[in-house]
């Protein structure tokens, strides 16, 4: 049993970060509901295991990883998406490179991607943006969603992905292309994006 | 005194190098002094990347902001439940 101490202390730090384990939560259930239940559930887990936290310092990132795990084998089950075959390669022994994965893409998703418009951003909502990153495959929708919407360093999104930084930073790369790729495709479907550059004759910049 | 242009004429980086940089430029991850200089020398320098960079850095920024979410009033209150 924890003492007073460490309740009050446990206490004060899910009032603390309630709001980003939520978002989290929401992140990668994309359902009220199931958000809350989750976070919950990943509450009462790290509750009766306080003790196993040696340093308090990684509060964030332990919480971040006793959520992360209660998803990856409660929840993500009940997801009607199905499964999305990325790339049939274990991505960390890929090179450390996004030349492959230039190499591999379209003509047209090149064309736009080798001409970006800063006011592309400004057409593109934010829930078009977390929508992009809930359709990413699992590996990199950790990273994305800890990084870049939780806003974790890559040490403590090590930490709760139990990988190395290294690969968060890979996993940042290709995850990170491939929402470009997401949100080009949305954009195109939107009309947003209205017309393609020509790229037959002319190659230069 | 122009061996000093010469040396950061060695030193530039393209475009893929920049690309492949870019996130952890934008995430605060370039800890590398040089690496640092070399990318934001490439920026200054290149339309394209330049642009690129802000595009990401608005992106993330509006992805953040609406991550943003609040737990409600009464997921607080089932959260301080648990340590009962
Ligand atoms: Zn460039």
């Amino acid at each position: 049993m924890a003492d007073e101490e460490t309740k009050s202390w446990f206490s004060e730090r899910i009032d603390e970060y309630a709001d980003p384990l939520y978002g989290y939560s929401f992140q990668l259930t994309r359902n009220r509901t199931d958000a809350e239940d989750l976070v919950a559930d990943a509450v009462s887990k790290a509750w009766s295991g306080v003790e196993s936290l040696k340093d308090r310092r990684k509060f964030r990132s332990w919480i971040f990883r006793i959520l992360h795990n209660c998803y990856v084998s409660n929840y993500r089950k009940k997801s009607v998406r199905p499964v999305e075959v990325s790339q049939n390669v274990a991505f960390d022994e890929i090179t450390d490179d996004l030349t492959n994965f230039l190499t591999e893409q379209s003509d047209e998703f090149l064309a736009w991607w080798g001409t970006p418009e800063r006011e592309f951003a400004n057409k593109v909502l934010g829930e078009d943006i977390l929508e992009a990153i809930e359709g990413l495959p699992d590996e990199f929708k950790g990273a994305v969603v800890l990084v870049t919407v939780e806003g974790l360093s890559y040490n403590e999104a090590a930490e709760v992905l139990e990988i190395s930084s290294g690969t968060v930073h890979s996993r940042m790369k290709r995850g990170r292309m491939l929402l470009q790729k997401a949100l080009w495709i949305h954009a195109t479907e939107a009309g947003l994006i209205t017309e393609t550059p020509p790229k037959e004759m002319h190659n230069e910049q | 005194m122009s061996n000093k242009d010469d040396k950061t004429e060695a030193e530039e980086i393209d475009c893929i190098e920049a690309i492949n940089g870019l996130y952890q430029y934008l995430d605060g991850e370039m800890d590398d002094a040089e690496t640092k200089q070399r990318f934001e020398h490439h920026l200054a320098h290149c339309k394209t990347c330049y642009t690129r960079t802000e595009m990401e850095k608005l992106l993330t920024q509006r992805a953040r902001d609406a991550g943003n979410k609040k737990a409600s009033q009464a997921l607080r209150e089932r959260l301080q439940r648990v340590l009962d």
